[in-house]
Order: C-alpha cells, then structure tokens, then sequence
C-alpha cells in the first residue's frame, strides 16, 4: 500500500490505524488455518469510519476487507490481496430492542451470542445459531449467511434480517429493507447482501427480526451403530411429522475427539450420535421428545438420552459445539467443506464417502445439520504430505461433484470464500457467475470490497 | 525463539476464536493482539522467522493477565498459560529482563534475607510518601500522580514481618509445613499470623517455612527463567528435605508455583524431579487442609459478627480457575461466618492484578479491578475474602479506591476470628 494512503488513514484512524507487524499478524487468519498479511487494520467505531475508509480505497485503490470475529471457514475474512482489513469489533452496541414489533437494531460487531442473551431477557427469541455463535459477530454472519443447528426448524440468518445500513464499494450509505413484517418494495437489495461475503457491502447496521421465546425445551442423545441408522432416523423423524429445532450428527471420529476431551461413557460400539431437540409449549415438548425416543430405538438406537434442564441441555449441546476445533487433534489441517443434499440422499452421501475415503486414502470426519441434509464433510490432512494433500483436494472435487449430482449444493452456510471458488460455476452454471459478475460491478465498480473471493478468476488458490 | 516444545502447543489452535469470549484483557483493548489466539499466531510468526522484533513480541505476551480464563475454555485445552511464560522465557533471552526486575527477581526474591531487608527499607521509605489516606483496613498511602499510576494505594508496610514475630524456636519443626509466602509474610503479615494460628489449631504440629524464598512466580511469568529456577530449586531442596507429612499454602499463585509451573522448570530427567514431585504432591491449599483436619468441626455456631450475606469470596484465578479449589473455600467460608457469607457478584472474574502487569499498565488493571469491586459492592457485599497475595493487594487498592467501606480480607483471617472469638 501507497504510504500516501496509510498517511491517509492514519489522520482518520489515529491510534485506530495499526500498521505493526504483530497486529497484522494477529489479522492474518481465520478458522480455516489459512494466511495472508494485510498491510493494515482499522477499528472504525461508526459508519462514517467505515464511508471514509471505501471512499479512500477508491481514491488510493486499495482493497478492504471486512472481519468480524475471524472465524470463519470459507476465507471470507481473509485479506488475500493485502490490504486494509476493517475490524468491526468495536462497532459492538446493540442499539435498541423493540419488544412490540419484535425487532432488534444492532451494529455489526454485536456477538451473537450477546444478542440471543439480550433478546431472551425480553422473552425473545434471535434463533441464529451458529457453532462458533459465542464469538462470532453478526455482521459476520450476515455476511456468511451462518445457518446453525436450528436452521432446520427456525431456518438461517437470512430468514431473520430485515434491513440493513450498509456501505457499498462506491462509499455510499445505502439503507435497505423494512423494520415491519414484511416489506416488496422494489428488488430485495437486503437479501442481496447476506451472504455476499463481503463484496457488495459493508454491513454498519442491521435490522433483526426476533421471534417469541419458546417455553420450554429437551434435548435427545441417541447413539447408533452407524451413520446409516442416524440418517434413516432423520427420514423417519420427520416421516412422523415432528420439526425438531435440531438433528445434528455426528460420526465416529468426531465422537472419539470429543470424547478424548470430555469425560462422556458411552456405550460399546457407539458409531454415530445423533444430537435432537425440540421445543416449543410444555406438553408438546414432552409428547414430541417421547415420540423422537420411540423413533430412535426403533431404528436401532443403542441408547437414547435426555435433558430438559438446562445444565443437562448444555452438557449434550457442548459435545455438538466442541468438535470442530477439536478436530485439530486429528490432524493439523481439515478441509471443512458444508454440503446439503436433499434429506433423502443422506444415507447414500454417507456411503459415498465411506466409498471416496477407502479409495482415495483419506481420513474423513462427518458431523453436522442432518435434519437440513447438511453435513459437514472434513477431510483431515496433515499439511506437511503433499501427495495427502494432493489426494485430499481430489476427493473434494469428488464431493462437490456427487453434491450437485445429487441436487444439492455445495456450500450450505459457510460460503464460497476462496475455498469454494473454483467450484462456484459447477454449481451456478457460467451465466450465473456473469449475472453475479455484473452485480457485483453495479455494488462494487472498482473491485475495492474483499476481491479476491467467489469468483475463481480472482481467487488466491487453495493452500 | 528456539523452543522446541512450543511448537506442539501451539499447533495445537485451531484459531477458532473461543479465547475471545471470556479474556480479561479483551473488553479492555477490543483487539485481537489481546486474546490467546492472537499471541499463539505471534509466537508461531516469531518461531518461523517472520517476525524478528523479539521486543514488540515480547511486548505483545506481556500484556496478558495470565489469568488461564481462555485455557479453562478452549475446546482443545490448548495450553496458554504455559505458551505465554515460556515464549516470554524464550523472548527473554533475546531482549532481556528490565534491569529493575532482574535485580528484584534475582538478588532479592531468592533470598529471604534480602527480602527482609527490602521490605524494611521500604517501609522506612513510605514515612516520606505524601498523601496518607485512611481505610477501613488500616493505613494506605497513596502514590503521587507519575509514580506509579493515577491514585494507585499500596497498604502500609509493618516494621516487622510475620516471621520476624515469631519467637526464636516457636513454630522450628512440625510435621506440618506452612509456606507463608512473601506477601502475607512481608505486606499482610496478620495473615501469615492467621493462616498459622488456624493452622495450628488443627492438632497437629506446624512448622513455618523460614528460610523460604520467593516462590517464583513473578520471575517466571516475567519469563527470567533462571531465578524462578533458583527459587524453585532452593524451596524444593530445602522443603524436600524437611520431609513434611503435608505443606499448606494460604496463597493461591504460590501453591499453582510448585503444584504445577515447577515441572517446567524442574521437569522429567531433572535431578530434582523426584523431590519436585513429592512436593508437589504435598503441596495443599489452606482451605482444603482445615477440611480435612477437621478443626472446623469444633466451630459452634457461625461468627455473628457480620451480617447475612455481607462476606464475599474473590475466586483467584490460580486457585479457583487453573487449580479447581473454588469449592473448599466457599466451604470454609460457610463452616466459618454461615450465613453471613453469600455468593458474590462476578466473583469468578479476573481481579487483574496480574504481578507484574498491575506495574506495567496500572491504569487497565485498576479499570478491570474497579469494575469488580463496584459490582461486588452493588450486589450487597461489604467483605471480600480472597486466598491469593496478589488477589488481596489488588482488592485492597481497588476497594481503596472505589469504597474505603469495603474491608479486604483473607479465609483465614475469618476462620481465626470464628475459632478464637471471645
């Protein structure tokens, strides 16, 4: 970057502009283990800071890239091209609450967990929730279009923005959407930025429906053989008309790496636990967990356990939350890849993978949002063997393309990032990527907003 | 950094961000350089080669409180604590230790002589001080502004330390160690006095630890690896030696010192190991001691003196967190005052004294500290037991600071004055 521009900056940010080593060290990844060193950071606290930054990008052509907490899977976050990366970590108040119309206004660096805290003590319910929702931002989410375990009943974080105040690439503020119910004036420009990853703006504000508080709520453990058995107990779940708020699956290896942490007994010759909620009003809640609880055994779970307290619940929910990272024990680097497929295919993705890991000699680890069809696929490498690492590339390659075969998609919450972009056009088709193309010019016309992410021509290649 | 061992620690962090929710120091600097992660990622960059500026790493390490909140979170149990002392230790040996640190932790730390006499000269030192200030909890001077930070207050100092009270011969042998500890031997004296009367009253026979040196700890977090090894090879040596059936320690950092950082400065293969190791396995904290010695059962009733839920226990991080011994000192604190001990507000969180930090950056420390005791104070407590010198000097001075009303106590201080009341 131009001295000119930092000098720039400098006079904006003050001790707000960081251009040492270390603090440009310390932005450099995210959760996929992946590098790349910025020539800046910036802590705006408003959306004046983050206008003033775009406009000097234009002026001085340099790219911004907006991070909230850092911890994302697809690169989102990740300044490939250097740059300036803009922290919105300090944009962090929850501006208001309106308990009448049930909406919440927050800034970007809001941790969703803190708004799901804040929206409960009003008997209110922000039902995003994200794995990494104790740190994670919602800006972040918005920009990632985060699913989370619930999504299966309460579906993503699109379903719950109704405006934003965003930034675009040009540096004007553009104010989006609606703060009632619903709202069809004009093109859905709000939903355009969720899940555009950053590109087209930078989000500075959101308007954030919520949603009466379920009374109460249980939570199942059942443990099975294999993952064939979870899946078809996902099947015959909502075959029996049930909506639980959340199936999630998690194979052997991911209960191993668990398990190695956590004192959690289970029994002989568990391969595969599925982890079920439901909530909703007192009785319901009890009727639907006994009724999930006959399903289960009588698709051969070994044991089926339950909680419906809330330390009991947490306990179980650890498990589910703490395998990601712990994967790292497995081995150094993972290719965290999050299809759907219909629900239906779930058994036959699962053989699949038995089938690609056999062949192809890879180490694959499987857990995730079984009642959505989405299932995280991790393809552990140790990153330091480079015919692994060569056929571990491959046998993403295969993933995706059995994904789309099977009409799924290849990435249900994380994004494309750089991870997922030479496959974007497998899955989009090539006018797709041109229609995407020229909206982002429309949002973005000197390519200042985090370039380098979704499409391929751009993209740094996979590490 | 040559560290071979850190290596394996570090790539073990998955950067998942987990670290971020419960730091100390985050909510203060909203930065990343701040948390775990952040500090994991420059010590990798500085063992790579690709940041050389050992000063603005070492930097960056120093400012942590150590407090252990992100390993007691982190999915992967990575290691921060020992990360973070032992790239300070590696850092050191590239930049070296402040001149003034160098002196304390290895001239006067290693020998409790020294430490006598600094304490002494001290105490004369702080009659010229400015600006008394009274508290409930007897004299505090108050620094002048540019010496030391805006407003900070050190207690005054006795003209003699506890063990200095003690008569020649009393307390020489006993089957029981107490490891006093600098703090409650030179600052806190009554505590030292406390701890060992209480102890005492146990039954069995108590020996004061005399020629103790420091226990270490501020040396090593302050990465000056060879005097915490001289500190922790002499109190091994000579505790060892002493063949106690069980050594007590009223402060938290002291006992964490030989139950757990000792084995990376004495570790497998040491010659001293097997010695470090029993004396880990003897080392207690002094609440579960009373416990199990059953002199709490010849209580009566609980203490009257205080009213219903007005004693508070600060859980230090050492002890509560990274040791676990939150429960027995809320035992203790029940058998001792009953009702009048009730949960406090944010009792959990870090006090942020942090040893050398509290010097480093006063101002941060006093925010997060402040805070604390203003949240105790609104949620109705008016005594603050705690069971960590580190802990009591920085609870005396925020309390100091923000409600002189507040008295800053030790367990032990409560017990005695259950068991001894008239």
């Amino acid at each position: 970057m131009h001295a000119e521009a930092l000098s720039a900056l400098g006079n904006l940010f003050g001790d707000r502009l960081r251009t040492s080593l270390e603090t440009r060290i310390c932005y450099s990844f995210d959760a996929t283990g992946k590098k790349f060193l910025p020539d800046a950071v910036v802590y705006p606290v408003n959306a004046e800071d983050v206008r003033q930054t775009v406009l000097l990008a234009n002026f001085h052509r340099f790219p911004v890239v907006p991070r909230g907490a850092g911890s994302g899977f697809s690169g989102g976050s990740l300044p490939v091209q250097g740059g300036v990366v803009l922290s919105t970590e300090r944009m962090d108040r929850i501006i208001s609450i309106d308990t009448e119309n049930l909406y919440a206004v927050v800034e970007p660096g809001v941790v969703t967990e803190t708004l799901k805290l804040e929206a409960r003590k009003r008997g209110l319910f922000y039902p995003p929730d994200p794995a990494s929702l104790k740190f994670s931002t919602v800006g972040g989410n918005i920009a990632e279009c985060a699913g989370g375990m619930c999504a299966v009943k309460y579906g993503v974080t699109r379903d719950y923005v109704l405006g934003l105040e965003a930034v675009l690439g040009t540096g004007e503020l553009l104010r989006t959407g609606v703060a009632t119910a619903k709202g069809v004036v004009g093109y859905d420009l709000t939903r355009m930025i969720v899940g555009s990853e950053g590109t087209l703006g930078i989000v500075t504000r959101a308007t954030l429906r919520l949603i009466p508080l379920p009374e109460a709520a249980a939570t199942l453990l059942a443990l099975f053989h294999e993952n064939r058995r979870s899946a078809e107990t996902v099947n015959a779940i909502v075959a029996a008309r049930v909506t639980p708020s959340a199936m999630e699956l998690m194979d052997r290896t991911a209960i191993d790496c668990v398990q190695a942490l956590m004192p959690v007994q289970l029994p002989e010759g568990t391969g595969s636990a599925l982890l079920l909620e439901v909530d909703g009003a007192e009785g319901q809640v009890a009727r639907e967990a006994n009724l999930l609880t006959e399903v289960c055994h009588a698709h051969g779970a070994i044991e089926v356990r339950r909680a419906s307290d809330a330390p009991g619940r947490e306990e179980l929910w650890k498990l589910r939350r703490s395998i990601s990272p712990a994967l790292r024990r497995v081995a150094p680097v993972k290719l965290n890849e999050d299809i759907v497929v219909p629900r239906s295919r779930l058994a036959d993705m699962f053989a699949f993978l038995s089938d690609l890991s056999d062949r192809r000699n890879v180490r694959i680890v499987t857990f995730g949002h079984a009642g959505d069809g989405n299932i995280h696929v991790n393809i552990m490498v140790s990153g330091t063997d480079a015919d692994e690492a060569r056929r571990a590339e491959e046998a993403v390659a295969e993933v995706f393309h059995k994904t789309v075969e099977m009409g799924g998609t290849i990435s249900g919450e994380h994004g494309v990032g750089i991870s997922k972009a030479p496959f974007l056009e497998m899955e989009v088709g090539p006018l797709g990527v041109a229609v995407m193309k020229r909206l982002k010019a429309c949002f973005d016309p000197n390519g200042i907003l985090n370039p380098g992410k979704i499409f391929l021509d751009e993209a740094a290649v996979r590490v | 950094m040559r560290d071979a061992d850190l290596k394996a620690l570090t790539g073990l962090c998955a950067k998942c961000g987990t670290c971020r929710t419960v730091c100390t120091l985050y909510p203060e600097r909203k930065a990343e350089i701040a948390v775990a992660r952040g500090k994991i990622a420059l010590i990798d960059a500085a063992m790579s080669g690709e940041d050389n500026d050992a000063d603005a790493v070492q930097e960056a390490l120093t400012d942590c409180l150590l407090c252990g909140r992100c390993e007691r979170a982190c999915p992967n149990q990575v290691l921060v604590e020992e990360i973070v002392m032992k790239g300070r230790a590696d850092l050191a040996e590239e930049v070296g230790i402040p001149a003034w640190k160098r002196v304390l932790f290895g001239k006067v730390m290693t020998s409790p002589a020294a430490t006598g006499i600094a304490r002494k000269a001290a105490a004369a030192g702080q009659r010229l001080l400015p600006g008394k200030i009274p508290t409930a909890s007897g004299l505090h001077y108050r620094f002048p502004d540019g010496l030391g930070g805006e407003g900070r207050t050190v207690p005054k100092l006795p003209a003699k330390g506890f063990l200095e009270s003690l008569g020649k011969g009393e307390a020489a042998t006993g089957e029981v160690m107490l490891f006093v500890g600098c703090v409650f031997d030179h600052v806190f004296p009554e505590v030292g006095r406390a701890s060992y009367e209480t102890v005492k009253a146990s039954g069995r026979s108590v020996a004061v630890f005399r020629d103790a040196a420091c226990c270490g700890l501020p040396a090593m977090v302050s990465g000056d690896r060879r005097s915490a090894t001289e500190c922790a090879e002499a109190n091994v040596r000579r505790l060892r030696a002493a063949e106690p059936g069980a050594i007590v320690f009223p402060c938290g950092s002291c006992l964490l010192m030989f139950k757990r950082n000792v084995f990376s400065l004495i570790p497998k293969g040491d010659p001293l190991y097997d010695d470090a190791v029993f004396v880990a396995n003897h080392a207690v904290d002094y609440a579960s001691f009373l416990l199990s010695s059953g002199v709490l059962d010849r209580l009566p009733e609980p203490s009257p003196v205080e009213k219903v839920g007005e004693i508070g226990y600060h859980d230090p991080c050492h002890l509560s967190g990274t040791l676990g011994k939150g429960p027995e000192a809320r035992e203790v604190l029940s058998r001792a005052v009953g009702p009048a001990f009730a949960e406090m507000a944010g009792a959990d969180l870090c006090c942020a004294y942090g040893g050398t930090f509290n010097m480093r950056d006063y101002s941060t420390s006093a925010r997060i500290g402040e805070n604390k005791v203003t949240a105790a104070v609104r949620g109705g407590t008016k005594v603050i037991s705690t069971a960590c010198s580190g802990c009591a000097l920085q609870m005396r001075d925020m309390a100091a600071r923000t409600d002189p009303s507040v008295r800053v106590v030790h367990i032990a201080e409560l017990v005695h004055q259950a068991l001894f009341r008239k």
